[in-house]
């Protein structure tokens, strides 16, 4: 089969996996105006209590729910006796303190987990190949395709068809407009910011057995979370979908062509992608 | 006169209390290095209103600058560093220009995002970083002309004084900066940029001029820090070299270049400390971060000063700290 053609297929893998990512990460920045620093934390922590439920013998079904859940409860509280209270503040007060949630995250995950990775199991029934006459691939790629195109969907639905979703779209509008019409908005920040910290957590839980668990990998995520919203837009859901496909494929095809250079591939067409159009594919100019 | 120059004088005064103090050498020379750099970000994000997240694309440019012209050519050394110099500014003018479209967290974003494509950009050409590894044997010898030793450069004190020196002349030339009338019209456009526009000046060019004038000054650092270790690793243009001269600007306060200097001196003394007594002191250092952004808001400066006037019983006057009061447009 043609590899580049696999390579293409990898890539939207990849880039559901990013799209969850960012997805979280654009949706607190479109309601809440800063930059959340701890969202790799949460993406490390949602990787690491799969880790963690694995090794416990429970089943990788039960810890794709639950994880994602408990992680974004810890944010939710997070949010409420951190960010709450200085939300008020200059936006470098913002970013410190979500750097500092994230070295803590980072460096508890080290002493509980040990500074050295691990390799996550695929769940057994999605192990091995699939295989359609020349046509081969890995069962788990697929269903991360599959599940993530499918929970993009709820998570649309949950963003266009729902109050909550109408409050977080006016919110990102004006939240001072929001609140005037009576919806208390700093209840739909913390939902909000649970939310987000929750997708990346899915995002985290999602990728543990393609790639394992190691306590850095929550900076790499932030950076390419950073890297999908740049280039998708802003607070746009559909520029990190499409923002995260670009960047998945972008990186699946240059590890063929240039291997050393496919991250690098990701900042270079990124930059291609800012100098065109400043605000992103799907941005609001 | 004193008056005048207190903060230069506070800054000289840093200069000797550190030998005083401190019985490694290496370590003093590490304060005033991240003190350099960490004026470079403070005059954007203290001066300009610029939260740079990018600062070490060119604290790491300047290492790698500086280490290739001395293991590469017979150049002298002042040379590589006024090279390093002028690819500091050069470098960051053209990510200044990319970043300053934007502004507030797009800004920041895309600052973080410049300094990732660097440093992936660093990790992938071996070929002149050494990537993974970096660069390795960077010669430090003393200056000399004519045979005879102008400036002996072998002991890490030695060193220190010869970096003391530079810090100080930079200090000096930051301040001139700040109390210019371009320094002025930074904190103008700082505090409201629509009204700065409006009155007639070209915000972008002061962006772009702000931007150059911190990348040099944080290129200088980076080639003194390769300068000082011999090497210049891949860790110097890392994410973790941006946040730490960011966390160190905010941690001193902003909007005073002194604070930098506090700033500085701290974090690197108290990770010097901490880390010998615990492995994860990060983690320390996050609870830290998440203290000062909950109830320091002005940094230790802020907390020296308050304490200054509480003792006093005054408020002083002519510092660039009317921050207080602007907090609340700067988002």
């Amino acid at each position: 089969m043609n590899v580049y053609l696999l390579q293409v297929i990898n890539g939207v893998g990849i880039g559901m996996l990013y799209f969850l990512l960012a997805v979280g990460l654009s949706i607190i920045f479109g309601l809440l105006r800063f930059v959340n620093f701890a969202h790799g934390a949460f993406y490390l922590l949602g990787a690491y209590f799969c880790y963690q439920a694995l090794q416990w013998g429970l089943s990788f079904w039960l810890a794709l729910i639950v994880c994602p859940i408990v992680v974004a409860a810890l944010a939710w509280i997070a949010e409420k006796v951190l960010l709450s209270r200085i939300y008020e503040k200059a936006h470098e007060f913002h970013i410190l303190v979500t750097v500092g949630l994230a070295l803590v995250v980072q460096e508890l995950v080290i002493i509980i987990w040990g500074p050295l990775g691990d390799n996550v199991a695929v769940p057994e029934v999605l192990d091995g190949v699939v295989m359609w006459g020349n046509f081969i691939y890995p069962k788990y790629r697929l269903f991360l395709i599959g599940f993530t195109a499918v929970f993009a969907a709820v998570l649309w639905w949950l963003l266009e068809g729902t109050r909550l979703g109408s409050a977080v779209r006016a919110g990102s509008e004006s939240s001072e407009m929001v609140s005037l019409l009576g919806i208390n908005v700093f209840r739909v920040f913390s939902l909000a910011f649970a939310l987000g910290a929750g997708t990346a957590a899915l995002a985290g839980v999602l990728a543990a057995p393609v790639r394992g668990v190691e306590p850095f990998m929550g900076i790499e995520a932030l950076g390419i979370a950073f890297v999908v919203v740049v280039i998708g837009g802003m607070g746009s859901f559909a520029g990190a979908l499409v923002g995260g496909l670009v960047i998945g494929i972008v990186q699946s095809l240059m590890s063929t062509i240039w291997p050393e250079g496919a991250r690098l591939m990701i900042y270079v067409a990124m930059a291609a992608v800012l100098l065109m159009r400043p605000h992103g594919l799907l941005g609001r100019g | 006169m004193l008056v005048r120059y207190r903060f230069w004088l506070l800054a000289a005064a840093v200069t000797l209390i550190l030998p005083v103090t401190l019985s490694s050498g290496t370590l003093a020379t590490e304060v005033l290095v991240y003190a350099l750099a960490v004026l470079g970000c403070n005059l954007l994000l203290g001066y300009t209103g610029l939260l740079s997240f990018g600062q070490g694309i060119f604290f790491g440019l300047g290492s790698y600058t500086l280490g290739i012209m001395l293991t590469r050519t017979a150049l002298p050394m002042p040379i590589a560093i006024v090279a390093s110099i002028l690819l500091g500014a050069v470098i960051a003018a053209v990510v200044g220009s990319f970043a300053i479209r934007q502004k507030g967290t797009y800004f920041v974003m895309l600052t973080l995002a410049c300094a990732q494509m660097f440093y992936f950009f660093a990790y992938t050409a071996t070929d002149w970083t050494g990537g993974d590894n970096g660069l390795l044997d960077i010669p430090r010898k003393s200056l000399t002309l004519g045979g005879k030793t102008l400036i002996p450069l072998e002991t890490p004190w030695q060193f220190y004084t010869f970096v003391a020196v530079v810090f100080l002349i930079v200090f000096a030339a930051l301040l001139r900066v700040a109390e210019s009338v371009f320094g002025r019209t930074l904190l103008a456009i700082r505090d409201n940029e629509t009204r700065a526009a409006a009155i007639g000046y070209h915000v972008k060019t002061f962006k772009l001029v702000a931007f150059a004038i911190s990348g040099a000054v944080t290129a200088l650092a980076g080639a003194l820090h390769a300068l000082m270790t011999g090497i210049a690793p891949l860790s110097n243009i890392e994410y973790h070299t941006s946040e730490m001269i960011l966390v160190m600007t905010v941690i001193g306060g902003t909007g005073n270049l002194f604070a930098s200097v506090l700033g500085a001196a701290f974090y690197v003394l108290a990770a010097d400390w901490l880390s010998t007594l615990w492995p994860r002191w990060l983690l320390l250092l996050g609870l830290l971060l998440i203290a000062v952004s909950l109830f320091m808001h002005r940094g230790l400066w802020g907390v020296g000063e308050s304490l200054w006037y509480r003792i006093t019983g005054k408020r002083s006057d002519g510092d660039a700290n009317g921050k207080l009061d602007t907090q609340g447009d700067a988002t």
